[in-house]
């Protein structure tokens, strides 16, 4: 097997389950250090021992500066630089935009967008000191489009999309290239125990479409895998998408391809 | 995961003999896909598939005649044992002013870059439809371009000839995903090729800017042939096997800024 990403250091935020998880996995399959951070640090841990090798677990909160800034400067402290930073973290909640707390706005929001942005800002500023790297969001479709019952959600997506953009174009001079990732609906655990509340919401009953297994099988053919993202992550991490950066790759089975 | 990532892969690119269609057949073809070539230059198609080496195909094909790529379909799918994996490539440019471009060469460039997909998708359909009921990852890619993204000056037909492509690979996507096949598009944005060589003076003209130095700056510098067959070889591979109706920006960060 000819590794795509021997010799590089890798940081996955959110690595303990899900996206983040398949993508360490992948990366450290491929020949990378890497090393996963999370605010659960034992699941980290657990997930880094799991992988083996040279992987190693960091306890950080992807929306603490402090926190992000020294995960950072420990990663390029112990290995000697950083060349791939993937803003992976982020959280969920279902609920009506209109109605919604600041509060509850913001528990979204300082993670989903503030916290990629401190992953962005401190991996490129370490990345810049040796020569480059590629930076890549874990952004999602619901950033390019309205999407109902995911309000903070899709508009911290769609935030972290365009400073992904506007960070690959600051930086395009410094050999940092940057790139937002747009998975459709995964199965995992931020949408298994939503599906009622979304076919509700989204008339599913009045369409005749029996449930929201069923409503997505028409709209991307199947739910996306985890490790279907973390191909793709592995492609645009690699040399191979030298001339990629400020790209926006849709993976979603053909949901943003159609208007109905 | 074989080194090679392509390994049992039917492909067959239309305008391979040169270009980014040739470089796309070498770099599906390193990765262990069989390769048919077309091309409407047929000594050069047949030519390109002898230096791939055995196992790979070349035939003659004009994408603006039905019957032509019908028939150069069906003699790659007996060459190769089948068709998994098609790309779109044949295109052609004019770099004039809308106003000063003639209808008939406005027709003649849609006839291959639109017509000329519609036509060979169509007949490749079939094939690519039974790959995927054997259980095989079937799929299309098209290369479009960034000129199908946003306005170019000079690239009018080009534009509108490439935008119409990324629309009908999403209604293709839509229509052929419980055939199994993926239809994605790639959009390159200015790659060292001879096509943009001949564009470079027209366009610097124009917008007052010495070429060179607006693709520094806009997008630090030009892609290469290999880049974009990289991206192909990337979503024509079942690594990509969820992706379908999407169109891949490969441009440097060109479109990704606003000025």
């Amino acid at each position: 097997m000819a590794a795509k990403l021997e010799g590089k250091i890798a940081l996955i935020t959110g690595a303990a389950q899900g996206i983040g998880l398949a993508v360490a996995t992948r990366y450290a399959a491929e020949g990378a250090t890497v090393v996963l951070a999370d605010i659960d640090g034992d699941a980290a841990q657990a997930a880094a021992e799991n992988i083996g090798g040279s992987a190693s677990a960091i306890t950080a909160d992807a929306g603490d500066e402090g926190q992000t800034a020294a995960l950072i400067a420990e990663i390029v402290d112990q290995h000697g630089g950083l060349d791939i930073a993937v803003a992976n973290a982020g959280v969920a909640l279902v609920a009506p935009a209109v109605g919604m707390s600041l509060e509850d706005w913001r528990k979204v929001t300082s993670i989903n967008l503030d916290g990629v942005f401190l992953t962005l800002t401190h991996a490129a500023g370490a990345m810049a000191a040796s020569g480059g790297g590629a930076l890549i969001t874990i952004a999602s479709v619901s950033g390019q489009a309205g999407s109902p019952l995911i309000g903070a959600y899709a508009s911290a997506k769609a935030g972290a999309i365009n400073l992904t953009q506007t960070i690959a174009v600051e930086m395009r001079d410094h050999g940092i290239r940057a790139n937002a990732i747009c998975p459709g609906f995964i199965d995992t655990d931020m949408v298994k125990p939503h599906k009622q509340t979304f076919a509700d919401a989204l008339g599913l009953e009045a369409m005749g479409i029996p449930d929201f297994d069923a409503f997505i099988g028409m709209k991307q053919g199947r739910y996306g895998k985890e490790t279907e993202v973390a191909a793709l992550a592995t492609f645009l991490a690699g040399d191979r998408a030298g001339f990629c950066t400020a790209g926006v790759y849709n993976l979603d089975g053909g949901l943003r391809a159609g208007l109905l | 995961m074989s080194d090679l990532e392509l390994e049992g892969r039917l492909a067959h690119v239309t305008g391979a003999a040169s270009g980014i269609g040739w470089a796309i057949a070498q770099r599906l073809a390193a990765a262990g896909a069989r390769v048919a070539i077309s091309d409407m230059d047929a000594d050069g198609a047949v030519a390109r598939a002898a230096e791939l080496g055995d196992g790979h195909f070349g035939i003659g094909a004009d994408v603006r005649n039905m019957e032509q790529v019908t028939a150069a379909i069906e003699a790659s799918v007996e060459a190769l044992g089948g068709l998994d994996l098609l790309v779109n490539n044949a295109g052609v440019e004019i770099g004039k002013p809308i106003v000063e471009t003639g209808e008939e060469e406005f027709a003649w460039l849609m006839d291959i870059n639109v017509n000329g997909v519609f036509r060979c998708t169509k007949a490749a359909v079939p094939a690519l439809a039974a790959s995927a009921a054997a259980g095989k990852d079937s799929a299309i890619v098209n290369i479009a371009s960034l000129a199908g993204v946003g306005g170019v000056p000079l690239l009018g037909a080009y534009c509108a000839s490439k935008a119409a492509v990324i629309r009908f690979t999403e209604v293709t996507a839509i229509e052929l995903r419980e055939a199994g096949v993926r239809a994605n598009a790639v959009c390159p944005a200015f790659i060292d090729t001879p096509m943009v060589e001949r564009l470079a003076p027209a366009v610097a003209a124009m917008t007052g800017m010495e070429f060179g130095d607006v693709v520094a700056v806009k997008q630090g510098r030009y892609g290469t042939l290999e880049e974009v067959a990289e991206i192909v070889a990337f979503l024509g591979s079942d690594e990509a096997a969820w992706t379908t109706g999407s169109h891949y920006v490969l441009d440097g960060g060109l479109s990704g800024g606003l000025l």
